[in-house]
């Protein structure tokens, strides 16, 4: 990555069940910029008490979306252009008070072959995986600016090749979940745990089948102690209704002001950093923000969601959609609006946005960590949220209600990826 | 040094807004009579077409006007971060912004009284538009400053 600073001052799914379906992937390809921006493209993020310590929180940004396991030669990656951010607000503001910062690196071991691996891989260190990816994870607290290193030329883990490269793929994987200071991190290729039905945008086509299975994505985990990002370094008492009894978590991704191509040899990038990607709650800028607004939206901050997009919220399209198309009985957006959405998106007395909140209260437990109250890996996000769109007191189903493949129970949770050659 | 050069006169040539000293003024716009926020909406759909973003906020920012809203009390939760519905509910919305209302003094305790604690009541306002944001990058930004209640004129 070439990114110079130097002039940064002057460049200053639904699938309606029992009987009609819809799906929508969560935020895969969910906008037209960003569509155009694979590596950087941020598809799905989650929240849980760490099932093995309850004084821990595991957050999850996935990237990359929809990606063949057979996709080589130049399997995918993270970029090495970019930042990936996963962004806390710990007082209820729906202002970042805490960012933990991923930047990449790439590393070719032989430029003169096209094999992502010269042989059999059994570690991370193995001289045969030819093409690698490390990373420095930081910790960046807002109002300070303080920035703590916490993960220096940690390594990503490789693409699942297939049996030839890797004849015990999770072995080698496993190696890259990193610990320091308490912290716990791991980057790289996962099974794709969100499932849905993406006939959805074959006018919505959608009988319940599983589409995104055997589909990888980049994900980035990590685990860290819930006092470090508490407000104040210290967890509300159990059963406290504050502010502060819940954290709002976003992922984004960012890239250079400005990069310009050169013929005789690599691009420069120049400028500061410029957000092109966000998520939060699944599903908001895929179904909830028009098509005129959905760059836009990605390029804006949860704190100014209700200015910039509150009449959306207030009156979503999604039940008009349903009833359209799919009959679906869906209730009319009551005259005062949609209040009880936006009831959803400020818990506890918070700023109203766009974030993925959860309960740090003391005495959380992983048990406690289903949407919305933060994300689970497993949850149906999809039937939860067309429930609540088209509030007419019926639960609806998107038909697809479970992962192909099963969760860990130990990082990095997600399931392996799936072999490009099984 | 050329290139860098070349980078910065770019850059500088492609700013919208001229402020070299000594440029001639642009007269002020006229005033906006009973021009509401449809008028406003209408004007910033026409510019998504025509790319005359920085007209419409010459014409708009600054002026006086008066609109009728709707105040929801979850959207509306203290003087220092009140939003407030400009359409009624449309099915669906056409527009994502919600005006922000800074109070000029004492009148968010008027807002209160006159709303109660209804989740929601229709008010008049009057107010000055002080921020006018608008692009084809970002999203529209509308917040009024000095504002005046001069009306609930219903509640539910």
């Amino acid at each position: 990555m070439k990114i110079k600073n130097t002039l940064a001052p002057a460049l200053a799914g639904l699938t309606i069940a029992a009987g009609a379906s819809l799906t929508i992937a969560s935020s895969h390809r969910e906008a037209p910029s960003i569509a155009e921006d694979q590596y950087v493209d941020n598809t799905d993020v989650y929240a849980f008490i760490s099932p093995t310590d309850s004084s821990k929180l595991v957050m999850v940004a996935n990237y990359v979306p929809l990606l063949i396991p057979s996709s080589g030669p130049n399997f995918y990656r993270f970029s090495d252009e970019a930042y990936y951010e996963i962004h806390i607000d710990n007082d209820g503001d729906a202002k970042d008070d805490i960012t933990y910062r991923w930047t990449f690196k790439n590393e070719l071991k032989n430029g003169s072959t096209f094999l992502y691996n010269t042989g059999a891989v059994d570690s991370l260190s193995d001289p045969d995986l030819n093409v690698t990816q490390s990373y420095r994870l930081e910790k960046i607290e807002e109002k300070t600016g303080r920035k703590t290193r916490l993960l220096d030329k940690a390594p990503v883990a490789p693409w699942n090749v297939g049996k030839r490269s890797f004849p015990d793929y999770d072995k080698v994987a496993n190696e890259a979940v990193k610990s320091a200071g308490g912290v716990t991190a791991f980057a790289g290729p996962r099974d794709e745990p969100f499932f849905v039905d993406l006939h959805v945008f074959d006018l919505l086509g959608v009988a319940g089948a599983p589409t995104t299975d055997g589909i990888n994505v980049m994900s980035l985990v990590l685990e860290v102690p819930i006092t470090d990002i508490a407000k104040g370094g210290r967890r509300p008492a159990a059963g406290s209704t504050g502010q502060d009894s819940v954290v709002g978590i976003y992922a984004s991704a960012s890239r250079p002001q400005v990069r310009i191509l050169r013929r005789g040899r690599d691009s420069d990038d120049f400028g500061q950093m410029i957000q092109v990607s966000r998520l939060a709650w699944p599903l908001v800028n895929e179904v909830i923000i028009p098509l005129q607004d959905k760059d836009k939206y990605n390029r804006s901050a949860p704190k100014d969601d209700v200015k910039n997009f509150g009449a959306y919220i207030l009156d979503p399209e999604v039940p008009k959609l349903l009833n359209a198309v799919l009959g679906a009985g869906c209730a009319p957006t009551p005259a005062g609006g949609r209040t009880d959405i936006v009831g959803l998106l400020a818990p506890n007395g918070t700023t109203a946005a766009d974030l993925l909140r959860i309960n740090i209260n003391q005495g959380e437990t992983n048990a406690q960590s289903h949407f919305p109250n933060g994300r689970a890996l497993a949850d149906d996000v999809t039937d939860t949220l067309l429930t609540v769109a088209c509030n007419n007191g019926g639960a609806i189903g998107d038909g697809v209600n479970a992962n192909d493949k099963a969760f860990l129970t130990y990082m990095p949770y997600l399931a392996s990826p799936h072999s490009g050659n099984p | 040094m050329h290139r860098t050069l070349l980078v910065l006169s770019m850059i500088t040539a492609c700013k919208s807004e001229d402020h070299r000293p000594g440029a001639p003024q642009d007269p002020p716009p006229p005033r906006l009579i009973n021009a509401t926020q449809h008028d406003l909406a209408k004007e910033l759909g026409e510019a998504t077409g025509r790319g005359t973003w920085g007209d419409v906020k010459r014409r708009w920012q600054g002026q006086t006007l008066t609109w009728k809203v709707t105040r929801y009390a979850s959207l509306c939760r203290t003087a220092e971060a009140c939003y407030v519905a400009a359409f009624p509910v449309q099915r669906p919305a056409k527009v994502g912004w919600l005006p922000q209302l800074m109070f000029g003094t004492g009148q968010y305790a008027v807002l209160e009284a006159a709303c109660g604690d209804q989740p929601q009541c229709e008010i008049t306002f009057e107010g000055r538009l002080d921020k006018l944001e608008t692009s084809a990058e970002m999203p529209t930004n509308v917040r009024f400053a000095d504002v005046r209640i001069l009306t609930r004129t219903a509640s539910r």
